[in-house]
């Protein structure tokens, strides 16, 4: 009677996995997109839509119109996982996390590539900056901040798949004694502490200490002292500024679209992919139309 | 001997102030909820604030009824997978387990109350979610996995710890004549069990359903992970939804003025959630 039973149970479980097994099927272009978007507020969802034009009016103000059927995740390996997952999904990350698990689609044509965007032709990207605390005499993070933006520290920046800023200055370190709190965006800090254990290196002296928190807390801590420099990957709010940051831009970073890796999607237009964010086209077949 | 009752006196002023810390603690949660959320209710209107059904924080648009139904959709959900596997799996504890199995299903079910949540997130993500987006294209529902059943699923896993304890201890409770009564009078092992000595302890096995809802309600990270996040009422189990703790971890990172009170006013009102359930599992064991 058990043994019944349980054959039975075995055999009833291997008929559904065979059956969902078999749902498995080859690409088909009428399913529906799964659009995957990063969190409201976001250094690179802002930088996404307003790159993208995925914007419109409400009551009289601009305003973020990714559809609501987006799934909303708050960290870039949950949105890697997931398009790596489902076949039809598509999401946006910095082109720094990007790896073999996901395809990045070309934008007009052009690929997600240090050089398309130093060339222009690949137009997706956002500012890394930082801020140092409003008229502050740490000798070792204005030192820190002047070592980033020399020819020396763009080369760590090149080196962790970043774009350099343009305008770089000579510069030779006074070797200050002392400390420095990092803090901020957590997109900011990898290559951050890269640029800390350069620096390490030209002055043997300081004491750098790196947080990783997030833009919003980056700049408030700057602000208030808590941190010497703080971190945003998104362009400072007018307010920020207001009370006395000066953004530095420090690095660029592109930002690229992913599609899983069976989807037969080469190429978006930034026309498509707006269309898509804005949950106008539902289906592959109605973006590629 | 007065050193000695000094040292009583002493020791016990120890004693009181290290009671005192989780009232206060919760008496300062309480206060600092209520002042910052008060500000952004007040200025939302509490009315718009609890039913408006639109989400949109960079507009200041701020409507969480889509995140309550997504709480409620989710802690329903994890009851109903989680409560009647627990139940059983205490039932077989207390009376079927044969002594050596015993220790190693306590074990595990000790092991699975100590996992952390954002393992068990990790554990959804990649093994549940797929299995669910080929179930949901197998049944022509669509959606990509991250969805109402797949958290439910894993919620219902999250809070069997909690039930299977409380039902066990509830059972054990039940005094043994009950069942030497029952199986006196004729009755089998099996009527003794579910016609008899389960619904003795029905007070403690309603009290292990409704500390795993106040488990399944309070859950962020493993929910985040999983649930898709979407800030919009879903029309069925396939759509992806937003609980109110997944609002709050979500956007709390970036959030500032308005937008920041409006998340502590959500969190006012998880807070009043919690409350409720804890009142009527208050009720629940003083009508014992």
């Amino acid at each position: 009677m058990k043994i019944k039973s349980l054959a039975a149970a075995v055999f009833m479980l291997c008929t559904l996995f065979s059956g969902i097994d078999s749902a498995r099927a080859e690409w088909n272009a009428s399913s529906p997109v799964s659009v995957i978007s990063r969190e409201d507020g976001s250094g690179t969802r802002g930088a996404f839509v307003e790159l993208f034009g995925v914007l419109g009016e409400i009551k009289g103000k601009k305003a973020d119109l990714t559809t609501l059927d987006a799934q909303i995740t708050n960290s870039t390996s949950v949105m890697m996982t997931t398009v790596a997952g489902d076949a039809y999904g598509i999401g946006y990350i910095s082109l720094g996390a990007l790896n073999d698990k996901v395809k990045a689609v070309k934008i007009n044509g052009a690929e997600p590539s240090i050089e398309n965007i130093q060339n222009g032709s690949y137009t997706v990207s956002r500012p890394f900056n930082i801020a140092a605390a409003p008229n502050t005499d740490n000798a070792v993070a204005l030192d820190f901040i002047a070592f980033i933006l020399s020819p020396k520290g763009q080369e760590v920046v090149k080196a962790g798949g970043y774009i350099p800023v343009a305008e770089q200055k000579e510069f030779s370190s006074a070797k200050p004694e002392g400390k420095a709190v990092v803090g901020g965006s957590s997109s900011v800090s990898p290559i951050m502490e890269k640029l800390a254990e350069a620096y390490k290196t030209v002055n043997p002296n300081a004491k750098l200490e790196l947080q990783v928190t997030d833009s919003t807390t980056g700049m408030i801590s700057a602000l208030n002292g808590n941190y010497d420099i703080g971190l945003a990957s998104r362009e400072l709010k007018a307010k920020e500024i207001e009370q006395g940051l000066k953004p530095v831009v420090i690095a660029t970073d592109g930002i690229a679209v992913i599609v899983n890796k069976n989807n037969p999607v080469e190429n978006l237009t930034n026309e498509q992919v707006r269309e898509i964010y804005l949950g106008n086209a539902k289906t592959w077949d109605e973006v590629s139309k | 001997m007065i050193r000695q009752a000094w040292n009583e006196k002493i020791m016990q002023g120890v004693f009181f102030v290290a009671a005192c810390t989780s009232v206060l603690a919760v008496a300062f949660i309480c206060i600092f909820l209520f002042h910052n959320g008060t500000l952004a209710l007040s200025e939302i209107g509490i009315w718009d604030f609890l039913s408006g059904t639109v989400w949109r924080p960079n507009i200041e648009i701020f409507g969480i009824f889509p995140m309550i139904v997504g709480s409620v959709y989710i802690t329903a959900g994890a009851v109903l997978t989680g409560v009647p596997i627990g139940i059983f799996t205490a039932v077989f504890m207390a009376f079927y387990c044969p002594k050596k199995l015993y220790r190693p299903l306590k074990a595990s079910t000790d092991i699975l109350a100590g996992i952390p949540s954002v393992v068990y997130g990790f554990f959804g993500l990649v093994v549940i979610v797929p299995l669910i987006r080929d179930l949901g294209q197998f049944l022509g529902m669509g959606g990509n996995g991250n969805n109402i059943l797949t958290a439910s699923i894993l919620l219902g896993i999250m809070i069997l710890p909690t039930v299977i304890s409380v039902t066990e201890a509830s059972l054990r409770a039940v005094p043994s004549l009950y069942y030497e009564g029952a199986a006196a009078l004729g009755a089998t092992h099996e009527q003794c069990i579910f016609k008899v000595v389960v619904p003795a302890a029905k007070s403690g096995i309603l009290a292990a359903a409704v500390l795993g809802m106040g488990r399944a309600v309070g859950e962020t990270m493993a929910v985040i992970m999983v649930a898709g996040n979407q800030a919009r009422i879903p029309s069925d189990i396939f759509q992806g939804v937003r609980t109110l703790t997944a609002n709050v971890v979500i956007e709390m990172g970036y959030a500032a003025d308005l937008h920041r009170d409006a998340l502590i006013a959500t969190g006012v009102v998880l807070f009043a959630f919690i409350l409720i359930i804890n009142l009527f599992l208050a009720y629940l064991s003083r009508s014992k």
